[in-house]
Formats: structure tokens, sequence, C-alpha cells
């Protein structure tokens, strides 16, 4: 465990002597870096300072919670209450307020028998390479499930991005659209503060990730294939894409890479749109996105909601 | 009474219960328990039997209990649903 700053709350208990004897942390709906001293390691103080992080985190209107802990620890969570979501050789992911079984209640309407498919993308914009990945892939299965990421972590924020992936799929007949929850890439399956060794962190966060789509969300929408875009740019996403390739094999989905559709700039990518935008360039724009999203990026509102930092976002 | 907005009550204690209400129109209790096999019947029954006194009819009721008494079951469902009336 290791310290990081980027907290909403921090929690201490003291003893009489002012000894701090327990601590716990939340970043929106995750619980961080707690500990207990080991002289009370079996009283109420554990369940005390869960319930008071839980606290705040309601009052900050947060109503579904999850944390990280060893897979030898995750009983003292269930003895709260707490739902084992899904272990790797490292971590253990529980979940408070039972968040997926009403995210897939939720969208249960949308569930339907068949040899169908799924894809996770974030559209940060929506690309013609989008839709040429969508289109080639509900061509092959009985129905397609797009999962649009739901984290706000992208310059474009989610409701614009989810709006524009379902105009530039509207024309396709067997095809769902439907925010991840924070159930596919999302702060909460790819936390990279819990393993202090990069890699092997990347690879836990990878199989929780991979795990909670191949036991909750495929199952729920029948789902057998899962379709990536061939990654020629993005270390990480490539990374992802061969863990996919490992991983999804026991939950018997086959994974599906596609190539990448070119312009005259190479393979195109949500990147290079974004990099257009900030030069400005607003000419070239019509090759890589397709009329819908086009007409968002020439409003008014492409001004007011987006907005477009080179420093981070990369996705 | 009607619940009105989400409302919560209780700790997570041992023998405490949380509830939460939230406004719906059929009445649903989801029950988490870690005495759940032994005793879901009987919390469900002392439930429903105290949204009857409360005249509770429509709502999201979910209850997360480390294996509360009847008397904390009650208290705890009455404070959240008149916590929901306030706003």
């Amino acid at each position: 465990m290791s310290f990081e700053a980027d907290v909403d709350d921090v929690l201490g208990i003291k003893d009489l002597h002012g000894r701090l004897v327990a601590t716990g942390s939340r970043q929106g709906a995750l619980l961080k870096m707690i500990a207990v001293d080991a002289e009370y390691q079996s009283s109420e103080l554990f369940s005390e300072l869960i319930n008071a992080l839980i606290s705040c985190g309601y009052q900050a209107g947060i109503e579904n919670f999850f944390v990280y802990t060893k897979p030898s620890q995750y009983h003292s969570f269930t003895a709260l209450n707490f739902h084992l979501l899904c272990t790797s050789e490292h971590v253990a992911l529980l979940e408070y307020g039972r968040g997926i079984n009403r995210y897939l209640q939720q969208h249960a309407p949308l569930q339907r028998v068949g040899d169908n498919g799924g894809v996770v993308v974030n559209c940060n914009p929506f690309t013609l390479g989008h839709r040429y990945l969508i289109e080639s892939a509900a061509a092959i299965v009985d129905w397609l499930y797009v999962f649009v990421v739901e984290e706000n972590c992208s310059s474009f924020p989610f409701d614009v991005r989810f709006d524009l992936v379902k105009k530039g799929v509207a024309h396709l007949s067997n095809v769902s659209v439907l925010p991840t929850g924070p159930y596919a890439i999302s702060q909460v399956t790819f936390p990279d503060y819990f393993l202090n060794n990069s890699t092997l962190a990347r690879e836990q966060q990878v199989q929780i990730d991979i795990q909670l789509f191949g036991r909750y969300l495929a199952p729920a929408f029948s789902i057998k294939h899962r379709f990536v875009g061939f990654e020629p740019y993005c270390a990480t996403t490539s990374a992802y894409n061969n863990a996919l390739q490992g991983q999804l094999p026991q939950y018997e989905i086959e994974l599906c890479q596609f190539a990448r559709i070119e312009s005259d700039q190479g393979a195109i990518s949500a990147s290079q749109v974004r990099q257009l935008l900030m030069q400005h360039s607003f000419d070239n724009l019509s090759q890589l996105v397709p009329e819908t999203t086009l007409k968002f990026l020439t409003s008014s509102k492409f001004f007011k909601q987006v907005h477009l930092d080179p420093k981070f976002r990369r996705h | 009474m009607e619940i009105q907005s989400k409302a919560r009550a209780g700790t997570m204690q041992s023998s405490d219960v949380v509830v939460f209400v939230e406004p719906a129109d059929q009445l649903t209790i989801e029950i988490e328990s870690t005495v759940l096999k032994q005793f879901e019947h009987l919390i469900r029954q002392r439930i429903e039997q105290q949204l009857a006194t409360l005249e509770v009819t429509r709502g999201l009721i979910r209850v997360s209990d480390r294996g509360a008494l009847d008397y904390a079951i009650d208290a705890r469902i009455e404070t959240a649903v008149r916590r929901s009336m306030e706003g």
C-alpha cells in the first residue's frame, strides 16, 4: 500500500492517548488506503471506519462503493455485506450496494438470446473507424452490444460521446448502445493504486476488467464474440487487446481484431481528430468522422461542452 | 406514510442494520444479511410488519443487516421512512 493524495475524504480514528489506530480514504466510489492497528483488528473499529467512509460517500451522492483488497482479506468486507465481484491472483474486488445487479436489471430489456457480440468503446469522439468496427461486427453476429465507457476522463464528456455513438450507428438495425457503468474501463476496474509494481498492477487491473466482462456483462447479453480494432499507436490499448486474446477464451468468448480503416493520413483514430480540432483545421475532418459527428463538431455546442487539453486526456 | 426521497438509517456495526429507502411505484424489499440463510424469512416478516404499521405501501426498501434484533430493525425502518419525508 502506498499513499496517494488524490482522494475526497481521509478519516482517522485515534485512541485515548491520541495515537492514530485506524485510517481509511475515499476517492469517489472507491475506498482505499484502509489500515487498522494490529491491536484493534478484532474490534469493531474496522466496521466503524468503513461505516464512516460510506456515510461521507452518501453525503456526496454516491450509493455504490468498491474496494480492492488482498484475496486473503476479503472476508472482513463480506462480513459487512460487501459482495465479492472477482478475484485475481493478487487482488479481490468487492462492491457494497449491489450495483452490478441493478445495472443488469436496468438493462435487462435489451437482453436478447443469440450468437451476440460486444464492443467496449470510448469514442472520444465517434469516428469513421468506430463506425467501420461496429458495422463489420454487426454484420457477423445476431445482435451487437456497444458499451460506451461512462467514466468521465475524456475531453468529450460522456453524454456527448454516448449521443454521437447512438447517432452514428442509428442506421444499423441489430445494435444496442449502452453505458458501461463502472463495470468496464473505469476508475474502479483500472485503479493504479493498489500494487506498487506497476507492470504487475496493470496486469492485475486488466485481469479484473476482463473478468467483470466475462463473468457479468457477457453472460447477461449472450455475448460470444468481442470485437476490437487493431491498435497501431497506443501501447496500453495494445497490451489490453493482447490480454483479451489470452483471457476471453476461458469465458467461451472469442476475440476478433479488425484492421483499422485508413484515410490519407494513415489509420483513422480519435486522437487524430482531437489534434485537428486543436489546430482548428476543420477541413480535413470529413475524411475522419461521419456526418453525425461532424455536425456536432461544427455546432456551437462543441465549444460549450468540449474542452481539449493537449497535456493529458489521451483517450 | 409515503417514501418521498432517498434516505438511510443505521450503521454497519455488528447487531445493527442499515436501511435504505427510495420512492418506487411498488413495494420491493431487498435483504442482505450476514445471517441470511438462517433468518431471511424472519427479517422479511419483521420489515413487512413494521412497514404495515407505518402504512408504507410502496417504495424500494434495501436492508444490509449484521444480525440486528427485532427492535433495532423496527427503529431503523421507521427512522429511514421518516427521514425520507423530511425532504
